[in-house]
């Protein structure tokens, strides 16, 4: 026992005001049907985009093999391929070596998502930041002024593990 | 037990738990609205994940965590401020259900508080948490909740001195 007891005990006898029935329909609404999940209108859901993870790593993937594709036809003059040439500019020719001149990656918008469970370790605490950023590769020919330039839009999500102490 | 939960099990849980959750969610707004809404996030994504119930730390991290998330935006910081300067009543709503004066008034001087106290004090008093757990979920140690908690004691005690 210690001198607080007494009122420990008087503060055990408070309830707490209960949850309003809304709010039980609400979270049932929610957990009967995820995507009809409103809130009390003073604060925005975040959004959940599971769907959109596969088509944007497909194309990323995408790009980057065309990329890596385009590098290792133009770094090979010795092979029988042509390419289509701009009849315009005949001197530039796309056989010549290219080499990669700049990589440059511009972040243009950063949210910090806050802190998410961790998909496999279901109780470690993860904070989510995301990046939208812009990539620009370039590769030129320093004989003949041939350049090549890739740039894609990348969505990049990144989970720094929180620890409690 | 939570790999047998069946759909009604969440409403027996919440009805339990729901008003303390509440009240602790009170610590970082003055909005019910904002109250309910940061544990109706945690409370769902908690049930979804199946954690047991008697894992209660980790259900208050996890309002604890929606509440931070909610509070560091600045967008929505704006939005609740202007909610709440159109409903100012919700200031004023009473967080406790009282039977009598001396309950009024011991509500309204856990209320009179400092936020740091009064969230030890309701892990404590009515989640039956232990020092342990209160200190995981509010990131500080075991002997900083101990101390805020006889504080907070001592305080209501000295508030409560002249009614008694």
């Amino acid at each position: 026992m210690n001198d607080f007891s007494e009122l420990e005990a008087e503060l055990k006898q408070l309830r707490p005001a209960p949850a309003r029935d809304e709010l039980f329909a609400r979270i049932e609404r929610i957990l009967v049907q995820p995507e009809a999940a409103p809130t009390a209108g003073v604060l925005p859901r975040p959004s959940r985009r599971p769907g959109l993870w596969w088509p944007l790593g497909l194309g990323l993937a995408g790009a980057t093999a065309l990329v890596l594709l385009g590098l290792g036809f133009f770094a090979e003059p010795q092979t029988e391929r042509t390419v289509a040439q701009n009849p315009a500019s005949p001197s530039v020719s796309p056989t010549s070596g290219l080499q990669a001149s700049t990589l440059r990656q511009v972040v243009y918008r950063q949210r910090d998502e806050g802190l998410v469970f961790s998909p496999n370790q279901s109780e470690r605490l993860l904070r989510r930041v995301r990046y939208d950023t812009r990539e620009t590769m370039q590769w030129r020919n320093p004989q003949t002024g041939a350049s090549l330039r890739v740039s894609y839009p990348a969505e990049q999500v990144v989970l720094t593990p929180v620890s409690f102490q | 037990m939570e790999n047998a939960r069946h759909d009604e099990d969440w409403k027996t849980c919440f009805a339990q738990l729901g008003p303390a959750l509440l009240l602790f969610a009170r610590r970082w707004t003055n909005c019910r609205a904002d109250a309910e809404d940061i544990v109706q996030e945690a409370f769902v994504r908690f049930w979804r994940r199946q954690h047991s119930i008697e894992n209660r730390a980790l259900l208050y991290a996890a309002v604890r965590s929606a509440a931070l998330d909610r509070l560091r935006s600045d967008q929505r910081r704006s939005r609740r401020e202007a909610a709440v300067a159109l409903d100012g009543a919700d200031h004023f709503e009473p967080q406790f259900t009282t039977v009598d004066e001396g309950q009024q008034l011991l509500a309204a001087a856990v209320e009179r508080l400092p936020d740091e106290q009064r969230e030890v004090v309701i892990l404590k008093i009515w989640n039956e948490l232990t020092f342990a757990g209160i200190a995981s979920i509010l990131e500080i140690s075991q002997n900083t909740a101990a101390s805020r908690y006889r504080y907070a004691l001592g305080a209501l005690k000295k508030i409560l001195q002249p009614h008694e």
